[in-house]
């Protein structure tokens, strides 16, 4: 395929609604693949998907955040074949907490705050939101909230990891032509 | 160095915010893990109780849920499920419960136990004077 003249300013603009897409599409994959995955405790999950919400969030903004969260939880459900079950029901209420508190935070401390700080923050609100959704829904009793500090935990680990891992990824489409400051504020 | 590499990924603010989470989480995990030993097993099926045991006692048995029927398995005061018709078996990789307070259940089975504390509980808080 040859390219045509074309206004640069929408070509970048299709360059980055791409990128968005394609971002959905891998943090689709990565929800699949970890939920076929034997995971080493129960309920322990990376939340490699995570990554690419939070580079959505630095790149594009609040908005972009929140569409891949969402379309990664619909779209990857009907992958796997359990949407409304109480599986759909727990990604879904983590990903809320999740998305909410990590614009949140990017809102009220901008620049202060890095990938590694919000996906703490997110992977907590993951834990939080799953644990909450857990005892309204599943299982309406106190003790679930003792297992909380070792979820916690656990999610603050793989947090810090995914922040890295959003971050190397940022790095590394700041320099690429469809992420130019040009139209860093135009979106999101 | 890697480690550098990786501290200089990180503000300040997040660094707070991770070691502010991680302080929380293991005085969280602290608390939870010194909550007093239990004292009776409670099996619940659908929001009714099916089946109690004190915690002391040695048995196996058998409870029926919609898929089938789940093995339970009391013994030295830790109650673990042993064997269940759901698919993912995650409540047998949960482990034993043996505190107050403590749950294990098989969801798809409609299956929750819970250990509950006696009177006995205000005993247990004399771990210090021991």
């Amino acid at each position: 395929m040859t390219s045509s003249p074309v206004d640069p300013l929408i070509l970048e603009r299709s360059r980055r609604r791409i990128f968005l897409a394609l971002f959905t599409a891998l943090a689709v994959a990565l929800h699949t693949l970890e939920a076929l995955l034997p995971s080493p405790a129960p309920w322990f999950r990376f939340g490699f998907a995570n990554i690419f919400t939070v580079t959505a969030l630095f790149l594009y903004g609040a908005g972009a955040a929140w569409g891949v969260m969402l379309g990664r939880v619909a779209v990857g459900s009907l992958v796997l074949g359990n949407l409304f079950s109480p599986g759909f029901l727990l990604s879904l209420s983590g990903g809320v907490f999740a998305t909410a508190l990590m614009t949140i935070s990017r809102a009220l401390f901008g620049v202060r705050i890095g990938p590694v700080g919000v996906s703490v923050l997110g992977a907590a609100g993951h834990a939080t939101g799953q644990i909450f959704v857990a005892w309204l829904v599943l299982v309406r009793h106190d003790g679930l909230w003792r297992l909380f500090p070792f979820f916690l935990l656990v999610s603050l680990v793989t947090g810090v990891l995914n922040g890295w891992g959003a971050d190397a990824l940022t790095g590394m489409l700041r320099r690429h032509r469809a992420f130019s400051e040009r139209l860093r504020k135009d979106e999101g | 160095m890697a480690l550098r590499d990786l501290l200089s990924r990180t503000t300040l603010l997040d660094r707070v915010i991770v070691l502010v989470l991680f302080a929380a989480a293991l005085a969280g995990a602290a608390w939870a893990a010194v909550a007093p030993g239990g004292e009776r097993l409670v099996a619940e099926s659908g929001g009714k109780i099916v089946f109690t045991a004190p915690l002391g006692a040695d048995l196996t048995f058998t409870l029926p849920g919609p898929l089938g029927e789940t093995v339970v398995a009391l013994r030295g005061g830790v109650a673990r499920i042993l064997d269940s018709p759901c698919t993912h078996k995650v409540c047998i990789g949960m482990g034993g419960v043996s505190r107050a307070g403590e749950i294990t259940a098989c969801v798809p089975n409609r299956l929750l136990l819970r250990v509950e504390g006696g009177r006995g509980q205000e005993a247990e808080y004399d771990l210090l004077t021991r």
